[in-house]
């Protein structure tokens, strides 16, 4: 991954009206850079679904200023990378982190059938989360996601997710 | 039956269900905070709209539903219910009455045209593939 400029980020909790406003600027940047729609639309995909992600798992920790909420966006020569960070509880790690390695050992074609099966099977959670957030990140990078869990404490780790959104020949 | 009217707003889209000319529209943008919240009373609406014109279908009188789907962007749970919505019309067809999805998306948005392939081919219905200059 090559280092590039930080053009988004949002440090702290998020509110929804949070999300929407960092999405409006992402827009703004990506149409000033001149991105085609499909670059546009994949990254706000992979953006909606990571920022959505840590607002409906904020497991906020009041004391702990070092572990909260981030999201970065870079923008490198021939990517976008998206970086987000949040809290979770440890019990929620086993389940997550199979989810993650089965939709980086699969292709496109395996994301698709992933995702009619887990539409056409799963529930609504209440809390809007459809179990899909993952794998539709997964189908707009292209690329493999990569994570990483840090224990804070006994019940707490911090989780980080980056994508990579390429933009290479796509202006 | 009243048609369903829902105004759009910066997280959701405008939807008009016309029952008296039988077109359903959903188009924009669809993230909406509370999704359930969002989504539910319209497919309510649709069960009964659904009972309503089955009580009334007969081997002699059959009806031709339009849905036209013009989204600018949905979030994975939204898809969900889309699919849902889709399933609920999908109802009709197998009574015998007419129904064409018109899949509406910007010149050039291969993830909006994508989603609508998958679409068609989660219910086994294909759709109408119409693209639109912005």
């Amino acid at each position: 991954m090559d280092n590039g400029e930080i053009i988004l980020n949002h440090k702290g909790p998020l509110s929804y009206e949070e999300i929407g406003f960092l999405l409006n600027r992402m827009t703004m940047l990506l149409d000033k850079l001149g991105m085609n729609v499909t670059t546009k639309k994949k990254a706000y995909s992979a953006m909606v679904e990571s920022l959505e992600n840590i607002y409906k798992h904020q497991d906020i920790i009041a004391d702990d200023f070092e572990h909260v909420p981030l999201f970065t966006m870079e923008r490198c020569d021939e990517s976008f990378c998206i970086s987000a960070s949040n809290s979770i509880l440890n019990h929620k790690i086993p389940a997550l982190k199979e989810k993650l390695d089965r939709v980086n050992s699969l292709d496109k074609n395996g994301l698709k059938d992933l995702y009619k099966s887990t539409i056409l099977s799963g529930n609504v959670s209440p809390k809007g989360g459809a179990g899909l957030g993952i794998i539709n990140i997964a189908k707009v990078s292209e690329n493999k996601i990569v994570y990483s869990f840090k224990q804070m404490n006994d019940t707490h780790s911090y989780f980080n997710i980056k994508v990579t959104i390429s933009h290479k020949n796509t202006k | 039956m009243e048609p369903l009217i829902i105004e759009p707003t910066e997280f959701t889209p405008n939807v008009l269900f016309d029952p008296n000319n039988s077109v359903f529209e959903i188009s924009g943008f669809s993230r909406p905070e509370n999704v359930i919240g969002f989504y539910r009373p319209i497919l309510k609406w649709l069960e009964e709209f659904n009972d309503n014109l089955l009580s009334i279908n007969t081997d002699y009188k059959k009806s031709q539903l339009t849905i036209n789907l013009k989204m600018t962007y949905f979030n994975s749970a939204s898809s969900k219910f889309l699919l849902d919505i889709l399933l609920e019309f999908m109802k009709f067809h197998s009574k015998g009455n007419k129904v064409d999805i018109n899949w509406f998306y910007e010149e050039g948005d291969d993830e909006i045209q994508e989603s609508g392939e998958e679409m068609s081919d989660m219910i086994g219905y294909p759709f109408n593939f119409i693209s639109y200059k912005n």
